[in-house]
């Protein structure tokens, strides 16, 4: 009797994690997975859409203050930022930041933006960058930009880029304002603005651009030190 | 013996309130000056005595007037030259010479500013350090001080002529 006792005992203990186990794990797979962002299931990889070329660890920081329809903008980044992007940017001398400050004189300037942001989001911002300024002159007067850009990147290349603003339209302004925003704080009253971080210290250029070769040699002196 | 001169009926009697106003003028333009060299070696939170040569540089690049040479040189020694007339307007010292080098630097700063206005070329004004934008406003304030320097000039040559005159 004792024995057929301790036997049901082992049976029923038996049943019952063989029911148990399986259940739990079971229950355990069909929890649903936590959220990975609370915004979206489709957040963009670059929240803060930084747009910078270069090593972030350089000894130079240089921050533009900028509008892609601004002329004077265009005129620094042909005549001063594309030798400083050859000279000081790719040796890792400098780091690179554009912020955008759409003017609202200038009606397509954040709409260049955004093709921007949205261009950087798959590391493409310094191309796009180009692109604009190259041809500011075809899309400027009617506002046609991606018709203009859309000659200047592969089409596919080009598709995730405005896939990638249509569905981030909100996230994309937010960080056009956020750069607003520290423009302001900064007193930004032009474009393009200028400020150089060395050694801890941020200074501000004056405004509207600087010829190069003066650049260069307050760069020299920057990293001599 | 001795004679000191006597003011009578056919001498001149050198009044004080001619020196008076001189010492003010020279003074508040010196102090100016000597604000305007302050401004460019103190900006944005700190002394730049390392490189405000670079600051200041762009600042004159801004105007499209000079080479770059030329911007280089102006930008290394503009500012010790207004600090130097500063302290000679403050002191009196050199009167003559400080009042017509200030008053020819006067010139051509509103010559360059009027050019600058007159092209629409917007550009801080570099007067007193790197934020002050270039306006209308900054013109008649420098036309301004350019009567100052020229009172001052034109009083330092009279004062000076007039004390050659009693002492002879």
């Amino acid at each position: 009797m004792k024995s057929l006792a301790v036997r049901h005992i082992a049976f029923l203990t038996l049943a019952a994690v063989s029911v148990a186990v399986p259940a739990a794990f079971a229950k355990q797979q069909a929890k649903p997975a936590a959220p990975a962002a609370a915004k979206s299931s489709t957040a963009p990889a670059n929240p803060n859409f930084v747009k910078a070329i270069g090593n972030p660890s350089a000894p130079i920081t240089m921050e533009v203050f900028g509008d892609f329809q601004c002329p004077a903008c265009r005129g620094f980044f042909e005549t001063s930022v594309k030798q400083v992007i050859d000279d000081y940017v790719i040796p890792g001398k400098v780091y690179l930041v554009h912020r955008d400050f759409p003017l609202d004189m200038h009606p397509y300037a954040r709409q260049a933006a955004r093709l921007a942001n949205a261009a950087a989001e798959y590391g493409k911002f310094e191309a796009m960058e180009r692109a604009l300024y190259d041809h500011q002159d075809d899309w400027s007067a009617k506002g046609n930009i991606e018709e203009v850009m859309a000659a200047y990147f592969p089409a596919s290349e080009f598709k995730k880029f405005q896939t990638f603003q249509s569905h981030h339209m909100s996230e994309i302004n937010a960080s056009i304002e956020r750069d607003r925003a520290m423009g302001n704080q900064r007193n930004v009253n032009q474009t393009p603005t200028v400020y150089i971080t060395a050694r801890g210290k941020t200074e501000a250029l004056p405004g509207g651009g600087v010829d190069y070769k003066l650049l260069k040699s307050y760069f020299d002196y920057l990293l001599r030190q | 013996m001795a004679t000191t001169a006597i003011p009578t009926e056919t001498t001149p009697r050198t009044a004080a309130w001619p020196r008076a106003l001189m010492a003010i003028g020279r003074v508040a333009l010196g102090l100016i000056f000597l604000y305007a060299a302050y401004a460019k070696f103190h900006f944005n939170g700190g002394w730049h005595f390392g490189d405000y040569q670079f600051f200041f540089a762009m600042a004159i690049d801004s105007y499209n007037m000079l080479p770059l040479n030329a911007v280089v040189l102006l930008a290394r020694f503009l500012p010790i030259l207004e600090a130097v007339l500063g302290a000679l307007l403050v002191s009196g010292l050199g009167l003559r010479w400080a009042a017509s080098i200030t008053s020819a630097l006067l010139l051509v700063f509103i010559g360059a500013m009027t050019r600058a206005l007159i092209l629409h070329i917007q550009i801080k004004c570099g007067c007193f350090g790197n934020d002050e934008p270039l306006t209308i406003w900054t013109l008649l304030r420098d036309s301004s001080l350019l009567v100052l320097a020229l009172a001052v000039t034109i009083g330092a040559f009279l004062l000076k002529k007039r004390q050659g005159t009693v002492s002879s």
